[in-house]
């Protein structure tokens, strides 16, 4: 469950804002000493705020509190008198012989989280990231010495039946257990070989999935949809098959009891990250109806896949393949001009009705702040900014984003433009001239509206070993390659 | 509700805070204080002390003449911190910290 306080910024305030902060943690699944620590960040910084930011004068203070199933994240933002916290950092050597214990606080914090960032917005006030990543039970320390055994079970092997329903957080085990058998240590996503992490996510309702046991009750295979924060979609993912079950149509028909829960739902459409070290999972989602919108690079560092009847060493990237669930659509009231072929061919796959958008955006002179929306994704080296608005001084804002992340040395950036903004083609021209290149459309990916997608990589890119499958997918990784390539020969 | 005790007499002041030992509890603890020199705090109920405190504490325990401090039932956090700031050795622990 996330939260959002908006609070003014008093000293009796923060108890009660610390005792919130910590039982929040707790509610997510952090234990009690971690989360303990985590009130403690919150404490530090808080109180600075009130006694170094408005000292005096009136101010807020508004708090973000951020799940995912690896990390949470409290996000403080304020407005008072400016700061810098390199130029006050902590010496334990002044504290003691001069009794100075300036930076001590942001010591602290740094302490006492696993990710700190301190993000300065210029007249948009100052911004304090602080991350504790879970530090749950892994599957793969517990269940090592089992896996010889485990491939040596045949009971189920002749099984023809199956019973598939809906997946409960007492599964969660099984779910981990079910990846490591089948992947080894190669599976993307990390936080499933967690069960705590699966178990949260399924208690809170941030995914939905199906579990398929044989008779006997052994877990045969698990299919899930991760509900997007921040519109009515989901992602198609952490998909397993066991081993000893595949080749039986359980992927097939686990993905139509999704796309049936998907819709009983009210889900607005499905998206896939489709791996495309191999094509696979492309061709099962053009099967089911997906079309591709966008080819996302370096999704993740470098990392090897075994179990996959592939290796692959290079830097991972996704095509984006969605279903729409809905029967109407709102077609773009902006399709910008650098990109109108590609936007139209790939609108163009969908069958379903397009309407007229009604959230046309407010004429650019009335609209100066733009509305960026920074995400980090440490444990993947990147960050997503999210516009949901173009003002005028979006070049400016953004400007400001990319430089506060800059020393967190990311892998990849991306920007998502409303393809209802007046001021795209600008925005895209400014993101052009800052290396960053085309990814493709995110639809309906934030406020159930769709997004252009663009991409800045820091990273060598081996375009040979990018597989595609649709001949959309193909032009847009020919389109993606040659901005890519077009950028390199610029670079010094 | 716990509320924050207090027992004093014309040495010492004794305190068991209700929660956090945060710059709230530092401003009703000095204002109890006074011109105390030596003062108890018991932590029972405390998930973490706070910079704020430690440095309150360690002013006490450096200023001329001295205040001599006891914690109670300190949580693992203030330990964490005070060797966070570089203060474990320096703080005399086997006469501050009760067992």
């Amino acid at each position: 469950m996330e939260a959002h306080l908006y609070l003014e910024a008093k000293l009796p305030m923060v108890g009660s804002v610390t005792d919130f902060t910590y039982k929040w943690c707790v509610n997510m699944g952090l234990d009690e000493n971690e989360a303990a620590r985590m009130a403690l960040a919150v404490d530090e910084i808080l109180t600075d705020v009130v006694l170094y930011a408005f000292k005096e004068e009136t101010g807020y203070v508004e708090i973000w509190y951020q799940y995912t199933f690896s990390e949470i994240e409290i996000i403080i933002q304020e407005n008072g008198e400016p700061f810098e916290p390199e130029c006050h950092s902590y010496s334990s050597e002044q504290a003691i012989s001069e009794g100075n214990f300036e930076g001590a606080s942001f010591e602290c914090v740094r302490k006492m989280t696993d990710h700190f960032l301190f993000l300065n917005h210029g007249m948009h006030g100052k911004e304090y990231r602080l991350v504790k990543q879970f530090d749950s039970l892994d599957i793969r320390e517990r269940i090592e010495a089992q896996v010889d055994d485990y491939k040596n079970e045949t009971d189920l092997a002749e099984e023809n039946y199956y019973l598939l329903t809906p997946a409960t957080t007492e599964d969660a085990e099984d779910i981990a257990k079910l990846i490591y058998r089948s992947y080894g240590y190669t599976y993307l996503k990390d936080d499933l070989y967690f069960p705590k992490r699966i178990e949260m996510a399924i208690r809170h309702e941030y995914k939905f999935g199906i579990i398929v046991r044989t008779m006997s009750g052994g877990p045969a295979g698990y299919f899930a949809v991760v509900k997007s924060t921040d519109s009515r979609i989901g992602e198609v993912g952490e998909a397993v098959v066991s081993p000893q079950h595949r080749n039986r149509g359980l992927m097939k028909r686990m993905l139509n009891k999704l796309i049936e829960m998907s819709r009983r739902r009210g889900l607005l459409g499905l998206f896939g990250e489709a791996l495309t070290v191999h094509t696979y999972s492309q061709k099962v989602n053009e099967k089911f109806g997906f079309k591709s919108t966008a080819m996302v690079i370096a999704k993740t560092p470098k990392r090897t896949f075994k179990g996959m009847d592939t290796e692959n060493t290079d830097i991972i990237s996704v095509v984006i393949d969605f279903l729409p669930l809905i029967r109407q659509w709102e077609r773009p009231v902006f399709i910008p001009e650098n990109y109108r072929d590609i936007l139209t061919d790939i609108y163009a796959q969908f069958k379903i009705p397009f309407i007229p958008s009604a959230r046309k955006q407010k004429p650019a002179k009335e609209l100066k702040d733009s509305e960026l929306n920074l995400k980090i994704f440490y444990e993947k080296s990147s960050a997503l900014i999210v516009a949901n608005n173009i003002g005028s001084a979006f070049e400016a804002s953004c400007n400001r984003l990319l430089r506060s992340v800059e020393e967190l040395n990311l892998t990849s950036v991306y920007v998502d433009l409303p393809l209802n903004g007046l001021r795209i083609d600008s925005a895209i021209q400014w993101l052009r001239e800052n290396r960053f290149i085309f990814s493709g459309v995110m639809p309906l990916f934030h406020r159930e509206s769709d997004y252009l997608r663009l991409q800045r990589i820091e990273a060598e890119i081996d375009f040979e070993k990018i597989q595609t499958h649709s001949s959309i997918s193909q032009k847009i990784k020919k389109l993606v390659e040659y901005e890519y390539n077009e950028i390199q020969k610029k670079q010094p | 509700m716990n509320t924050t005790k207090f027992k004093k007499n014309s040495h010492k002041l004794e305190v068991t805070l209700s929660g956090d030992f945060n710059l709230n509890a530092v401003s009703m603890i000095t204002e109890e204080l006074a011109d105390r020199k030596e003062l108890s705090v018991d932590l029972t109920h405390s998930r973490f002390v706070n910079t704020k405190a430690i440095i309150f504490l360690h002013k006490l325990m450096t200023s001329n003449p001295p205040t001599k401090v006891n914690l109670k039932n300190a949580p693992r956090i203030f330990f964490e911190l005070l060797n966070a700031l570089g203060l474990h050795n320096e703080w005399n622990l086997n006469e501050i910290i009760e067992p």
